[in-house]
């Protein structure tokens, strides 16, 4: 009575200065600081939770070049047991299609995996498509945007998808993917011991010659999306009033102005 | 920075920075105010495994080296002064037990120094730097130690729940001895209304007859001195950190306020005699953080630190006063209110000129080292 989960982690860009291929209009992630996306943490917090109730092992898997390294790094010190790093110059420039696709031959390639959880989105890309595409190609359910999750049985579980204007509460059947909502738990910190220990853990390394993939459907050439322009919008910089004075008199000023701008 | 932080080092200080930032201090004034932590802060602290930091991995700890504990302690302190001296006076006693502990007495403690917190002991009513002077003892009786006396002025005292104690074995000899609260005779005394590091307890202990064994001597028969000053020294390292730390907090404090603070029109960061506090603020923070970390980084290439350990203190701890001072001038009315956290850095910033050693007594050691290396 154990749980086999694969927690699917991307290392995005700490920069608020990205730099865009004029090409390919990818993001360009050489010599960017990276940092785990943060949603992924809750994936994570989420993992360790299961195991915890019903036991077994916790892989996570990223693909990506070889400095994301570090945020598997910082998953293993959460408490993830092994991780998996598919990389390869066959594997850059990706869409969500061509991620998607090799992460699930890898998850094929892991077998009798329980659960693949992911966070709700990345914030660099901010698409929430890599995990309903793995979900398709492994052809499990997927359920999406989950802010709580319970486990009655090692086979059943119940999630209630937090969306935009609903909540949706789905009774579900393993194997099955997921996405998780930061509501949903508290990502632990990386305990020092767990820091120490995760960087004497083997990180297993997977190009396209590990994985059972068609060489037409990974990475650029896998990719059917064509990005034709990516532009920061405008900043539309409206005047500034600063509202001297104490906070009441500052508050009083406020509903002044309001007043008489007919906004109240 | 004066080090170069290792990949695992990299990832703990990133993690205490992010600690710190949301649990210690969105509690910084609170902690002042209450004389306490938040529950969840201090099991924050327990449960993410800060204790554990310098214990050996073969008892369970995250074995981090000199480097990464004052980094830590650095990292807290830039949030909140008070916690980080909670982890000085743990850090500081279980680099005893680690380095003079007998193997039977590692095996039984240095797993509990992972959620237990460790105090050290050498302080008496009558008197602090002069140890020899001290007057609670411990009498052999067959195979066991009977161990007696009052001692005070332990940093987390009372919330400390296991003790190293410095005790007279004869007139001429001290030792050291692992003390739990939980042994028969122990007994926690007040607290003491000091002014500042308000989170920290500091207290005293009280022992009536308490009964340990051999192996509860720390090190060999009279190398209590040893033990003391080898304490002091590790100490003082972590307290070069906290000294930093408050100069970080405080040049923080007096840059946000001086560029927001407006004086004719003017943000008063442009008025050279603000430019000139920040500069000394800033200047203090650099000298007193190049100084701990090359006392750390001494410590962990094994080779001599006592004397810069000594000096990070002794400079930091000035450092530091200095610092908070400046800050609570730049900030004028409100530096002077305790309703702005500068006033609580100055009350904490003072018990680093005291705690671990005195600024006087730091003078003599640095004076007497300077001397000595120049006769060799």
């Amino acid at each position: 009575m154990s749980l086999k989960i694969v927690v699917c982690v991307k290392q995005v860009p700490v920069s608020n200065n990205l730099k865009i291929d004029p090409v390919t209009k990818n993001l360009i992630r050489s010599g960017e600081v990276g940092i785990m996306n943060p949603y992924d943490k809750n994936a994570i917090e989420a993992a360790l939770r299961l195991k915890d109730e019903w036991g077994g092992e916790i892989i996570l898997l990223s693909m990506g070049p070889s400095d994301f390294e570090m945020t598997l790094r910082e998953g293993l010190a959460m408490g993830c047991d092994d991780a998996v790093l598919l990389s390869s110059r066959q594997f850059g420039g990706a869409d969500t299609l061509a991620t998607g696709y090799v992460l699930s031959q890898a998850i094929k390639q892991l077998g009798d995996v329980d659960l693949v959880l992911f966070g709700r989105q990345s914030v660099d890309a901010d698409t929430s498509q890599v995990g309903p595409i793995v979900s398709e190609f492994l052809d499990w359910p997927q359920i999406t945007f989950v802010s709580e999750l319970h486990s009655p049985s090692k086979q059943t579980m119940t999630a209630t998808r937090l969306l935009e204007n609903m909540q949706q509460k789905i009774e579900f059947q393993l194997p099955a993917v997921i996405t998780i909502r930061k509501e949903l738990n508290e990502p632990r910190y990386p305990a020092p011991r767990n820091i120490q220990q995760s960087y004497k853990k083997t990180i297993r390394v997977w190009d396209e010659n590990s994985l059972q993939v068609d060489a037409e459907r990974i990475g650029l050439k896998g990719s059917p999306t064509v990005v034709q322009n990516v532009w920061a919008p405008e900043k539309e910089a409206k005047e500034t009033t600063y509202l001297k004075g104490t906070p009441d008199e500052a508050v009083r000023e406020l509903l002044i102005q309001l007043r008489s701008s007919n906004l109240l | 920075m004066s080090v170069n932080l290792t990949k695992p080092q990299m990832m703990l200080h990133q993690m205490v920075t992010d600690f710190a930032d949301k649990k210690v201090k969105p509690f910084d004034m609170q902690i002042d105010k209450d004389r306490d932590y938040p529950k969840e802060l201090w099991e924050g602290i327990v449960n993410t495994g800060f204790l554990g930091l310098t214990v050996p991995e073969e008892f369970g700890g995250a074995e981090f080296d000199a480097i990464a504990s004052s980094q830590t302690v650095y990292d807290l302190a830039v949030r909140n002064a008070s916690i980080a001296f909670t982890l000085e006076g743990h850090y500081k006693t279980v680099d005893q037990v680690i380095k003079y502990a007998t193997p039977a007495l590692k095996e039984k403690y240095l797993p509990q120094a992972n959620h237990r917190i460790f105090g050290f002991s050498s302080t008496e009513p009558q008197g602090g730097s002069n140890i020899m002077g001290n007057t609670a003892n411990a009498v052999k009786e067959g195979e066991k130690w009977i161990l007696n006396g009052n001692k005070t002025m332990i940093t987390n005292g009372g919330l400390a729940e296991v003790y190293c104690v410095l005790l007279k074995t004869s007139p001429n000899e001290l030792s050291c001895f692992l003390v739990d609260e939980d042994m028969p005779g122990f007994k926690h005394g007040k607290r003491e209304e000091f002014i500042g590091m308000n989170g920290t307890p500091v207290g005293e202990i009280f022992l009536e007859n308490v009964v340990v064994t051999e192996d509860h001597l720390l090190g060999k028969l009279g190398q209590g001195v040893e033990i003391g000053d080898q304490a002091h020294y590790d100490a003082r390292i972590l307290m070069g950190a906290i000294a930093a730390g408050i100069a970080e907090h405080a040049l923080t404090i007096a840059v946000d306020y001086a560029k927001q603070r407006e004086a004719i029109d003017t943000p008063i960061i442009q008025l050279h005699s603000i430019q000139t506090k920040i500069t000394e603020i800033a200047i203090a923070k650099e000298n007193a953080q190049l100084l701990y970390q090359e006392a750390a980084k001494l410590k962990v290439e094994g080779k001599p630190y006592a004397k810069v350990a000594t000096m990070a203190k002794s400079y930091g701890s000035r450092a530091s006063v200095i610092a908070a001072d400046h800050a609570l001038q730049v900030l004028g009315g409100y530096g002077y209110s305790r309703e702005y956290p500068v006033e609580h850095l100055i009350r904490d910033s003072r018990a680093l000129q005291i705690a671990e050693g005195s600024l006087e007594k730091m003078m003599i050691e640095i004076t007497k080292e300077v001397v000595k290396e120049r006769e060799e």
